[in-house]
């Protein structure tokens, strides 16, 4: 029963967190694409907002993006490494 | 007054996490088991909240059976950080946290008691061991620590670096970092141009509610008295 609450709980928490590093890292990410287009800008707003899709899109399939995944797989790791080290003489 | 009851509060928040802290993380006695024992403990509404619950699948009462462990211990300086030479004795219990609070994942204490009796029986000579455990003793409210694990060592004098303490807090500063960092993105990207969109809506009526007004109190204006020169 405290096994289903801590996974119930835990994924709560891991989802919680992976949506905010998840936000977070997608508007770091818009925010540089912004920047580097005014600093050197190639056409007008149709054609910015056409290289901020694109950046965008490359984002999505990018592997920075799985990364956040990990946030999912440590606490796990964590928990199992935490349980053997504390249940084993 | 108001800069007061913010200091106030924020030192009452330092105390109250640090406490949470002190009673939570892990730390480490060098102690010498003298006995194990098992009493009978009955819990009250406000000690109840210092011990672990029942084991898995057992019912949750009033009173039960508890394992403790009866050391001898050195005494310590600053949570631990600086060790002394006198000693004190010092009484641990021994219980499963199973997989609720605190995320110990403890479920071997009957192998702990075990090892524990087995140092306890060293055949005469000191056998120093280092206990690692959480929680508070305090004999007002009849609460003990609660002992996690038990490691045998050649002498007092060991030197035990808290590997998980100094991962944890680096941990809790890089989240506290990026909390902050996430928090001014927020307010930068999202929050100050829908505040600004807001801000220019309100101006634009007070702007228009300013010609109708304003010109109404003119006209108020125009029927008082003129200050005479």
């Amino acid at each position: 029963m405290g096994l289903i609450r801590l996974i119930i709980f835990g994924f709560l928490g891991m989802t919680i967190a992976y949506w905010l590093v998840s936000w977070y890292s997608r508007s770091v990410r818009l925010e540089r694409l912004e920047k580097e287009w005014d600093a050197d800008p190639q056409g007008d707003d149709a054609a910015r907002q056409a290289h901020l899709d694109a950046g965008m899109a490359a984002y999505e399939n990018g592997f920075r993006k799985k990364l956040i995944l990990l946030i999912y797989v440590v606490p796990v790791v964590f928990v199992i490494t935490a349980f053997f080290v504390t249940n084993t003489n | 007054m108001l800069q007061r009851i913010k200091f106030g509060l924020k030192v009452l928040l330092i105390i109250i996490m640090g406490g949470f802290f002190h009673y939570v993380l892990p730390q480490h006695d060098v102690v010498r088991v003298t006995s194990t024992e098992i009493i009978r403990q009955d819990f009250s509404w406000y000690n109840r909240m210092f011990y672990a619950q029942a084991d898995s699948g057992n019912v949750e009462g009033t009173n039960r059976d508890m394992r403790l462990i009866n050391t001898v211990r050195r005494k310590t300086w600053i949570w631990g950080f600086f060790r002394r030479e006198s000693e004190e004795v010092m009484v641990y219990r021994n219980e499963d946290t199973g997989w609720i609070w605190p995320p110990y994942f403890k479920f071997d204490s009957s192998n702990l008691q075990a090892e524990s009796a087995a140092l306890a029986a060293s055949g005469g000579q000191e056998q120093w061991a280092v206990i690692t455990h959480y929680g508070w003793r305090n004999k007002l409210l009849t609460v003990f620590p609660n002992a996690v694990s038990i490691k045998p060592v050649a002498g007092p004098d060991v030197r035990v670096i808290p590997w998980f303490n100094i991962f944890f807090f680096s941990f809790l500063v890089i989240g506290w970092l990026f909390l902050r960092a996430a928090w001014r993105q927020f307010r930068e990207r999202n929050l100050d141009p829908t505040l600004n969109a807001i801000d220019e809506h309100v101006d634009a009526a007070q702007d228009r509610a300013q010609g109708v007004w304003g010109r109404f109190m003119a006209w108020i204006n125009t029927w008082r008295g003129k200050p005479r020169v």
